[in-house]
């Protein structure tokens, strides 16, 4: 096989379909013309009873749930790109043959690899509300033929075989000539090819001749070729706008299956998210996702997503959304001999995710003590992929009890005699014993200078608790437990 | 009722005359302090709920914390810790012994128990810490018994030893519960940390030494 198209039945009604949400399941027709002369053009399969052609009066008569749409271009623009995704997954010479069509320059690819490629790609497009077929053959011709016989993939290895038993309206013959053959009584390619070339070109010229050569397989044609992707992004708007997320996370998924499909053709994994929703009242929310573990799989990207939207409160209405991927190359990962890496990496990473959603993403990460001598001055980070090997002991090796903060510091009032002597408020009693003072100062070059007097103080109860003085008065900053 | 106390008194007692027959789904992750330790057979159980009482305030449930740390680091364990109240000082252990750590800073029982949640599921922990102490009692009282049930359930599949720290018993039918009691007191300040958790006492309340000491009386 040379070539394969790929190609959607019904293409506009699907495109619409998936770009839609509550549509999947019910009867649908698309229709064409206003008023009175409004006719059905593609109906679902959930549409019994109803034909392309109908008035749409008498489909809704017929047919009582139908819902009727006038074509989306937009969807169908996001569709095409979807099955052209596809398409650049088995090859990279891609012809954008009309709506809902493409062909593949299969030339030089294996055919054991290209065969699984094609179902794998069918199942996915399927998946994202395409139901697409694809047939392979010889030439683009046999290609497209054989993706209409397509249930849902047919490979033509027997060419002669097959083309044998097509129907003649398949090689669309001119009008004039159709009428002749049928005149003739010729209803298949065998039919037509087993008269001579030369007699058929004779009474029917050289539309004629062609028209035998396609019908024997003969002819082929050159692709025009299209470029890939090279940007991995989607927007689209809300009308009227959307308040719930529901919406959000159904065109969400429609976009990033195409997108994925798109990074997947070109080589990439997405290493970045950016997720920029716009609002009604003018403002937008932007955020970026960076994938620690960079993939193209949709439902990790979605679960990600989906984390983030779950927890998200807008001021007003969702009037639109944008999506981009950043590409980067996929990671080759190899374990080591001794490696502690993670066990579940996309469930650490979206667990991650999911954690930020409940407390906050400035709240949940690996803690390192901040470069300064500032008391409780800490930064969180991105917790490592790897736990590294320890460092050796410490020359000095912990001691005492171990603080635990209040935070925020809590006010106490400190009867102070050299040290403190007694405190009340948040904490109340004489204090038995006392350590101290640690002084610490820091930025005093510029405006957010600060110092601080820490002590450790016990109280009757064997308690002990760290206060600290700064320019705001006593403050108790923890318990030593 | 009658049903229930015969078949707790029926659990007891196999629990007391067959240990060996209990349940230990997996590897137990060593606390560092060697009454818990002792007291858990060997540390922390995978996949099971420890509760640790350390009640009122100064009682050890900090050390606790770092002491796990130090041990988990040294194995290149993960570890979480849902900090419920936001008391953790990353300044107060080794910068070292952060470096495995997930720490998760709540604000409420709700935030503390939806992300312990989360991380329970999660594959990739050795061990999970909850610090529910320095929280309203009657908040975390208010809590559900089907949160801590879906909390045990979740934790039985996972690889993760899991222990709440808590001033006072709370989780219901918890699989051991233990009171710490450390030394306090500002003389214990020059210490090593080792030295004062070898004086640290646990005591069982729930689990298999408790139902022993239950036969026995």
């Amino acid at each position: 096989m040379n070539y394969a198209v790929l190609t959607v039945p019904d293409f506009a009604l699907h495109a619409l379909r998936r770009g839609e949400p509550g549509l999947e399941g019910r009867a649908l027709a698309l229709v064409t013309g206003e008023g009175r002369r409004a006719a059905i053009s593609q109906v679902s399969a959930e549409a019994a009873g109803i034909a392309p052609g109908f008035p749409a009066t008498l489909a809704m008569a017929r047919c009582p749930g139908i819902v009727l749409r006038v074509r989306d271009p937009g969807a169908e623009v996001e569709a095409q790109r979807l099955l052209l995704a596809a398409a650049f997954t088995l090859a990279p010479r891609v012809e954008a043959t009309a709506a809902g069509a493409c062909t593949v320059d299969l030339q030089g690819a294996a055919e054991a690899r290209t065969e699984a490629g094609m179902r794998s790609r069918i199942a996915e497009l399927s998946a994202a509300g395409l139901p697409a077929r694809v047939g392979a053959g010889e030439t683009p011709f046999l290609a497209a033929w054989a993706a209409r016989r397509a249930e849902p993939v047919l490979i033509v290895r027997d060419s002669e075989a097959f083309l044998r038993a097509l129907p003649l309206d398949f090689a669309e013959p001119l009008p004039a000539h159709a009428e002749i053959l049928q005149a003739w009584g010729l209803r298949t390619f065998g039919d037509l090819t087993a008269l001579p070339k030369a007699e058929v070109g004779l009474r029917l010229g050289r539309e004629g001749e062609a028209l035998w050569e396609r019908a024997a397989g003969r002819a082929s044609r050159v692709l025009r070729l299209v470029e890939p992707a090279r940007s991995f992004a989607a927007a689209w708007t809300y009308e009227p706008p959307v308040e719930s997320v529901e919406p959000l996370l159904f065109k969400l998924r429609r976009f990033a299956e195409r997108i994925a499909l798109e990074l997947r053709a070109a080589g990439f994994v997405a290493g970045a998210l950016a997720l920029t929703i716009s609002l009604e009242d003018g403002s937008d929310h932007r955020r970026e996702f960076r994938l620690p573990d960079p993939g193209a799989d949709v439902d990790s990207w979605l679960r990600i997503l989906q984390a983030h939207l779950d927890g998200l409160r807008t001021t007003a209405r969702v009037g639109g959304a944008r999506l981009v991927a950043t590409p980067a190359r996929p990671p080759v990962r190899q374990g080591g001999l001794f490696d502690t890496g993670l066990a579940d990496p996309h469930a650490f990473w979206e667990n991650l995710a999911r954690l930020g959603a409940v407390v906050g993403d400035d709240r949940v990460g690996t803690p390192a003590v901040a470069d300064t001598h500032r008391p409780d001055a800490f930064v969180l980070g991105r917790p490592a992929e790897t736990v590294p090997p320890p460092e050796p002991a410490p020359l000095h090796p912990p001691r005492g009890l171990v603080l635990r903060r209040f935070r925020p510091p809590r006010p106490v009032g400190v009867v102070f005699t050299g040290r403190p002597a007694e405190v009340s408020g948040s904490i109340e009693g004489i204090v038995r014993a006392a350590a101290g003072p640690w002084r610490r100062s820091g930025d005093w070059w510029k405006p957010g200078a600060w110092a601080a007097e820490t002590w450790h103080i016990e109280l009757g109860t064997g308690e002990v608790y760290q206060l600290a003085r700064t320019g705001a008065g006593w403050r108790v900053e923890g318990i030593l437990d | 009722m009658a049903a229930a106390s015969t078949l707790s008194a029926l659990r007891s007692l196999v629990a007391a005359r067959f240990p060996a027959t209990e349940r230990r789904p997996g590897n137990c992750v060593p606390t560092g302090i060697a009454a818990i330790d002792g007291a858990l057979g060997g540390g922390l159980a995978a996949g099971e709920l420890t509760e640790v009482i350390s009640g009122g305030e100064g009682c050890g449930g900090q050390l606790l914390t770092a002491l796990l740390l130090a041990g988990t680091r040294a194995a290149r364990q993960r570890v979480a810790l849902v900090d419920g109240a936001d008391g953790f000082s990353p300044d107060a252990v080794p910068a070292d012994a952060l470096r495995h750590l997930v720490w998760v800073r709540a604000r409420n029982p709700g935030e503390a128990l939806a992300a312990a949640d989360v991380l329970a599921r999660d594959g990739n922990y050795a061990a999970i810490v909850i610090d529910l102490r320095g929280l309203a009692e009657g908040a975390l009282r208010r809590t559900p018994d089907a949160v801590w049930l879906r909390l045990r359930r979740a934790a039985e599949s996972r690889p993760a030893a899991i222990l709440v720290q808590t001033e006072f018993p709370l989780v219901p039918a918890v699989a051991r519960r233990l009171v710490l009691r450390m030394p306090r007191g500002l003389s214990h300040r020059r210490r090593e940390q080792a030295e004062l958790a070898a004086q640290a006492t646990a005591e069982m309340v729930r689990g298999r030494a408790a139902a022993a000491e239950e036969m026995a009386g």
